[in-house]
């Protein structure tokens, strides 16, 4: 012992700390794969055009600064996000493909349109949420639910929501049978639904407050309800429909997820990532003016809103004949 | 007045014009590609916006939004291959003006047309913006149903010699667009239980594979047994402004069918550009040189698809609401920088209005100099040989198909699609009438359907609607004329045959 010590003291120290390394690796291999995560530029695959693949991209590119690494947001749209789905699953789990997800997973599964669920996917955060809102014109009488409720029993009102199915279509539907009216859902694709709403040709619309917004600061247009548990910021006069005493909490929200079997300390990577660009002040102002609310939930908490979401959607689409 | 100043001065300064002659190469590029349409392009751009001023950042959407509705004419005319959907039209006479050996007159014609639809469509959204929103209202599901109605008796014009031929290929090209998850119940249909065929067939992956894989068959079957004869290419003018503003009448009646169905939502390019194309076809007074190669043929589709840019932007800048998947995104890019489109920005900031204005307006010109240059370059692709282009053409398609969507499963279907129009092609059935068909096929569908929910079933709707009935009669009256005239030729070319 003590003729090593005299031999190189500054040898030894070196040959140490290289054994420590080794060891090091070779004990945790899942983290030394962490530690070099990301080496390679990240896909994320976004399901749907419109307001959603613009905060995507926005996301991607700050993400990509945090990473070190470009993060891509690549467009996969179609058949209501079963092909981008379809498409992540069939990736290697290796962080490096990971999904804009959100309620989608759950209508598209529960329509029988793909045969894999939220389980194929591990959840990473969530990143926020867009809060469905009811317009109508602001030259009629309505004001409020109950009032909106009143005029429909005596006529029956025709709705504008996105296709059938859709979670527009079920959110509807959860408000409507609260207020104990039937109306006639009108369904249009590519957001045409409030264009129609401002031609008469509906008497509502349900969307997303963003695709109101302009109209209704021209007030053309006036939201009586939003249907999360608080006010939405781009919208802070309108109540919401469990303050109008309908008890109805429903929201979509939107997060990252990646293939079934990644590493976890990958995911705490990204996890960490999403965490650091929501909390960034250009995010949340970005965010405001596109209508969608910054609500970021770690891996593990996502996961249980994901789960708890997916059986309220499933017994909604039951109930309403849409499960397949 | 001040807004006007202000408006102005940043539009012109330097970094926004770079930004424009950026975005507007970008645009040029990727839309003379086939496959790579704007869309793609604008949202490739878009990141680059995020770090950028709001007006330069609008200015390179809206330089890829302008560049990317003339470049779809570039390959049109050169390959025969649409660059953008919108371009489909101008295939049918653009391209046999290049085989003719007048690539460069179609391609110069083709850009004042544009140049002059854009800043047409411009005008038109500085001064009626309000009252052209207005009318786009007024169009709801029964209306453009009627409209696309209308558009598709089209069908009979491009059928060639045989209505029966004309009508088969046309169906069949309605059929192709039924596959997949239909947008308003959200059921599959023809998809066999297959998640790649849900999406249904795109509709500008058809478009290339109907276009250039038969071509590219015909050149190596052909090869080495017909002898092709060799293109002599007449640079003549290469901006034949005389000759395309002696059809200024056309023209200017062509950009309004563009920026009006650009303003509808649930509309766009493609439709305008058939529906100018027929009109021009019916009151041509020689109709029957259309497919041929008339300059009139190759003017009216592009001068309407251009003009559906202004279109398209007036329901964006007076209610808010793109009506398409490329104004959406630009919206997106606008309210990324703060600046919330729709009435309220009229009062609040004029100058943002006044830039816009004058930014696109900068854009046409940027345009017409890259073009004047980039013509003389583009027509040597016609002194490739054509099994070589050939070669080039399927490996673009198969790049642009994948692109599309990012869908490797695109690309085969541009090679199933493909062979299966050379089959077509052998049978003597007219490809034409199945582009129709692809492009208004869905909206048909789906406008139809819409209508009857708002009506809880009854056809009433329709007949209630002045617009609806007005679109057919005319189609009745096109359907009518189309058959008597072919009844007569029959009557009169049989004592020949006999």
């Amino acid at each position: 012992m003590a003729m090593l010590t005299d031999l190189n003291r500054a040898g030894w120290r070196r040959c140490t700390t290289v054994i420590a390394a080794v060891l090091v690796t070779i004990a945790s291999s899942g983290s030394a794969f962490a530690q070099q995560f990301p080496r390679q530029a990240v896909e994320m695959t976004v399901l749907f055009g419109g307001s959603s693949a613009t905060i995507a991209q926005v996301l991607a590119d700050a993400m990509s600064t945090e990473l070190g690494v470009p993060v891509a947001a690549v467009s996969r749209t179609g058949a209501g996000g079963a092909v981008g789905y379809a498409y992540v699953k069939s990736r290697r789990p290796t962080g490096y493909d990971i999904v804009w997800n959100s309620n989608s997973i759950s209508t598209v599964f529960h329509s029988g349109n793909i045969d894999f669920d939220y389980r194929t996917f591990e959840p990473v955060a969530r990143v926020g949420m867009e809060v469905p809102a009811l317009a109508v014109r602001a030259d009629s009488s309505w004001r409020t639910l109950d009032e909106f409720a009143a005029a429909a029993r005596t006529k029956r009102m025709r709705v504008g929501i996105s296709g059938r199915g859709s979670f527009i279509h079920l959110v509807s539907a959860a408000l409507f049978d609260k207020l104990g009216i039937d109306v006639i859902y009108v369904p249009y694709g590519q957001g045409t639904a409030p264009t129609e709403l401002l031609g008469g040709r509906v008497d509502a619309a349900l969307q997303w407050p963003s695709q109101f917004k302009a109209q209704v600061d021209a007030r053309q247009l006036r939201v009586i309800a939003v249907t999360g548990r608080d006010r939405v910021p781009v919208l802070p006069d309108v109540p919401t429909a469990i303050e109008q005493g309908y008890d109805v909490d429903m929201v979509m929200w939107r997060g990252l997820a990646a293939p079934m079997g990644t590493p976890s300390d990958v995911i705490a990577r990204l996890e960490t990532a999403v965490r650091r660009v929501v909390a960034s002040p250009r995010f949340r102002e970005v965010s405001a003016t596109l209508g969608f609310e910054p609500a970021f939930l770690p891996a593990s908490e996502f996961g249980r809103v994901i789960a708890t979401d997916d059986a309220a959607i499933g017994r909604l689409m039951a109930q309403l004949g849409l499960k397949r | 007045m001040e807004a006007l100043l202000q408006g102005m001065s940043v539009a012109l300064s330097p970094g926004t014009v770079a930004a424009i002659a950026a975005g507007v190469v970008a645009g040029l590029v990727f839309s003379a590609i086939p496959g790579l349409t704007f869309s793609v392009a604008l949202a490739l751009v878009m990141p680059f916006t995020f770090g950028m001023e709001p007006i330069p950042a609008m200015a390179l959407l809206l330089g890829v939004y302008s560049g990317g509705m003339t470049g779809g004419a570039v390959s049109a005319i050169l390959l025969g291959i649409p660059g953008t959907p919108s371009a489909a039209a101008t295939v049918l006479d653009g391209h046999p003006m290049a085989r003719k050996g007048d690539a460069s007159f179609a391609l110069g014609a083709s850009v004042i047309a544009s140049a002059f639809g854009g800043l047409f469509s411009l005008v038109v959204m500085m001064l009626l913006l309000e009252q052209v929103a207005e009318v786009a209202l007024r169009f709801g599901p029964a209306e453009i149903f009627a409209l696309v109605l209308f558009g598709l008796s089209t069908i009979c014009g491009l059928a060639d010699r045989s209505l029966i031929r004309g009508l088969i290929a046309g169906v069949l090209g309605l059929m192709v667009m039924v596959i997949g998850l239909d947008e308003l119940d959200g059921v599959g249909r023809l998809t066999f239980g297959s998640v790649q065929l849900q999406q249904g067939v795109n509709m500008l992956v058809a478009l290339i594979a109907l276009f250039a894989v038969p071509q590219v068959i015909s050149t190596f079957v052909d090869h080495g047994r017909v002898e092709r004869p060799v293109i002599a290419e007449r640079v003549r003018a290469v901006f034949p402004w005389r000759r395309v503003f002696g059809h200024w009448w056309l023209l200017l009646r062509s950009s309004v069918i563009g920026t009006v169905i650009g303003a509808i939502p649930g509309t766009g390019g493609p439709i305008a550009s058939f529906l100018a194309y027929d009109h021009a076809r019916r009151f041509s007074r020689r109709p029957a040189d259309f497919g041929t190669g008339t300059l009139e043929g190759v003017v009216a589709p592009e001068a309407a698809n251009n003009a559906v840019m202004g279109g398209a932007l007036i329901p964006v800048l007076s209610l808010g609401i793109p009506g398409d998947p490329a104004t959406a995104i630009i919206l997106g890019g606008l309210l990324v920088h703060g600046l919330q489109p729709g009435p309220l920005l009229f009062q609040t900031r004029l100058d943002v209005i006044y830039a816009l204005y004058m930014v696109i307006a900068v854009s046409w010109v940027i345009i017409l100099f890259i073009q004047l240059a980039g013509i003389r370059v583009f027509v040597r692709v016609l002194r490739v040989p054509p099994h070589v282009l050939g070669v080039c053409i399927l490996v673009l398609c198969g790049i642009g198909s994948y692109v599309i969507r990012n869908s490797i499963f695109d690309v085969y279907l541009m090679a199933v699609v493909g062979v299966l129009g050379y089959a077509l092609q052998r049978m003597r059935i007219p490809l034409a009438p199945v582009v129709l068909g692809l492009v208004l096929g869905p909206t048909l569908e789906q406008q139809y359907r819409t209508a009857l929910i708002l009506s809880e079933g009854s056809h009433q709707i329709f007949f209630e609607s002045g617009v609806a009935m007005a679109f057919f009669a005319l189609t009745l009256l096109t359907i009518g004329w189309q058959v008597w005239s072919s009844l007569r030729a029959s009557v009169t070319s049989k004592p020949g045959v006999a």
